[in-house]
């Protein structure tokens, strides 16, 4: 182990500490999560328009406020599918995608980017907006240089919302359109 | 390359700085993946919140009849027990009935005792097989976490991974000859950060509070072990307490020592090549 502190943030931290207003971490794109989660598939776009009722189902199941986008569903040939979607925190939004199997099981999750934000409101559109359509390869320019932040941890309680989000989806309105067995 | 997935309740990060051409990518990519799936499976394995992890079994039913473990979790468990012993007590993972009380963890059913033992109850039969003297309600969740960063950069490393990170919400490891500025946040503004030093080969983990109070008040999730059964155990402070050391599992556990010590740097930390960073606020 080689460790040298910072002498000085150790006497006088407090003093030392510089504020981030935002800082955003793109993981992976769309394309590059589902050649992860369902490799060698062809993946086809399979918009849902969300209808009142299902949106407020989705709501009352995951207790997430902000809409859900019908728009960012993709199905593969055998039945599978893969979902983006987002969650907003009060500090923190992140886009992710899900993959699941025809059956509806979570074959698995893959974050896409990660934004927190303080002195913004997150779930403001228009600060939103700035980072969609973003992707690995056209990073965003905020803090870049700050990427290994330790500290408390902090809990993913909101994702796995999201996630309660789509599975829910996948019962009330992608199960039945699953191809009948051949 | 630089991938996350949402694991141990919190978000894992793992991150290749290996430069790799593109037919490189696909093997590097797997190695990643094997990373996560280790992680995974520590999570299955000594996971508190599901109810037939090997950590449940022990803890319905080891005071019963010995149980046959997979060589990691006996592995924690003698990590546990190691901590346990040079830190004369102050880290116990025998808390869990305290968190469940507190409604931070949940109830299940065959695991209701009047009094329950600790880390100490357990006898290793066996390297891979454990029974307890008493009814215990363990919790890994101080220690586990550590573990499955180690366990994912060896996975990197015997996977051909030269250089990179593993970080589990703020519980990191640094690997290979890249060294690693540090940043931690600042307990009483966690928007705030400082820079904290320079870490090659090796692991850093913190505890503190802002987070978890942030939205909601709860009663800390930091328990005193020496706390008798009637005393207010949960231990609510501002600060933020960090451990540097070569392993992120003993980085972990010892962040819960540096709490009870108040930051005073306890003298088991010499023990564990071990050096401690209080952020006081």
């Amino acid at each position: 182990m080689n460790w040298k502190p910072n002498s000085l943030a150790l006497f006088g931290v407090a003093a030392l500490a510089t504020p981030i207003a935002a800082y955003a971490k793109i993981y992976v794109s769309v394309e590059q999560a589902q050649q992860l989660l369902l490799p060698n598939h062809v993946l086809t776009k399979s918009p849902l328009l969300i209808t009142r009722d299902l949106q407020e189902k989705l709501r009352l199941a995951s207790s997430i406020r902000h809409p859900f986008q019908g728009d960012r569903i993709w199905k593969a040939q055998d039945g599978s599918w893969f979902i983006v979607d987002e969650v907003v925190g009060k500090h923190e939004m992140i886009h992710y995608a899900v993959a699941l199997s025809p059956s509806g099981t979570i074959l698995g999750i893959e974050i896409l980017e990660y934004v927190e934000s303080y002195g913004y409101e997150v779930a403001e559109e228009t600060w939103r907006r700035q980072f969609i359509g973003k992707s690995a390869n056209s990073p965003i320019k905020l803090n870049q240089d700050i990427q290994n932040i330790g500290g408390a941890t902090l809990s993913c309680k909101h994702l796995t919302d999201g996630v309660k989000r789509v599975a829910t989806l996948y019962e009330l309105a992608l199960k039945n359109q699953a191809p009948k067995a051949p | 390359m630089r991938r996350c997935k949402p694991l141990l309740g919190t978000f894992v990060e793992i991150t290749i700085n290996d430069p790799y051409s593109l037919h490189q990518l696909e093997s590097a990519s797997r190695a990643v993946d094997a990373a996560f799936a280790a992680i995974a499976l520590i999570q299955h394995l000594m996971g508190f919140h599901q109810e037939d992890s090997e950590l449940s079994h022990i803890n319905q039913t080891a005071h019963l009849h010995p149980i046959n473990l997979h060589p990691w979790t006996a592995q924690v468990l003698v990590a546990a027990q190691e901590v346990h012993q040079h830190s004369n007590g102050a880290f116990n993972c025998g808390v869990g009935h305290r968190l469940v009380a507190a409604g931070l963890l949940p109830q299940h059913p065959g695991v209701r005792a009047h009094q329950f033992g600790g880390i100490e109850d357990l006898r290793f039969l066996e390297p891979n097989r454990v029974f307890s003297t008493r009814p215990v309600c363990l919790d890994l969740g101080g220690i586990a976490k550590g573990f499955a960063v180690d366990q994912a950069v060896q996975v990197l490393k015997n996977n051909g991974i030269k250089s990179g990170m593993v970080n589990a919400g703020g519980d990191l490891k640094v690997f290979g000859k890249h060294s690693q500025v540090i940043y931690l946040r600042d307990p009483r503004q966690p928007n705030h950060l400082t820079e904290i030093g320079e870490l090659q080969e090796g692991a850093i983990a913190t505890s503190s509070l802002y987070f978890a109070k942030r939205d909601h008040y709860r009663p800390s999730f930091i328990i005193n072990p020496f706390a008798s059964p009637t005393n207010n155990p949960y231990i609510e402070f501002s600060e933020s307490y960090s451990v540097v050391a070569p392993d992120c599992l003993y980085a972990d556990a010892l962040t819960k020592v540096l709490i009870l010590s108040a930051g005073k740097t306890p003298s088991c930390f010499s023990h564990f090549s071990a050096q401690a960073i209080a952020l006081s606020t």
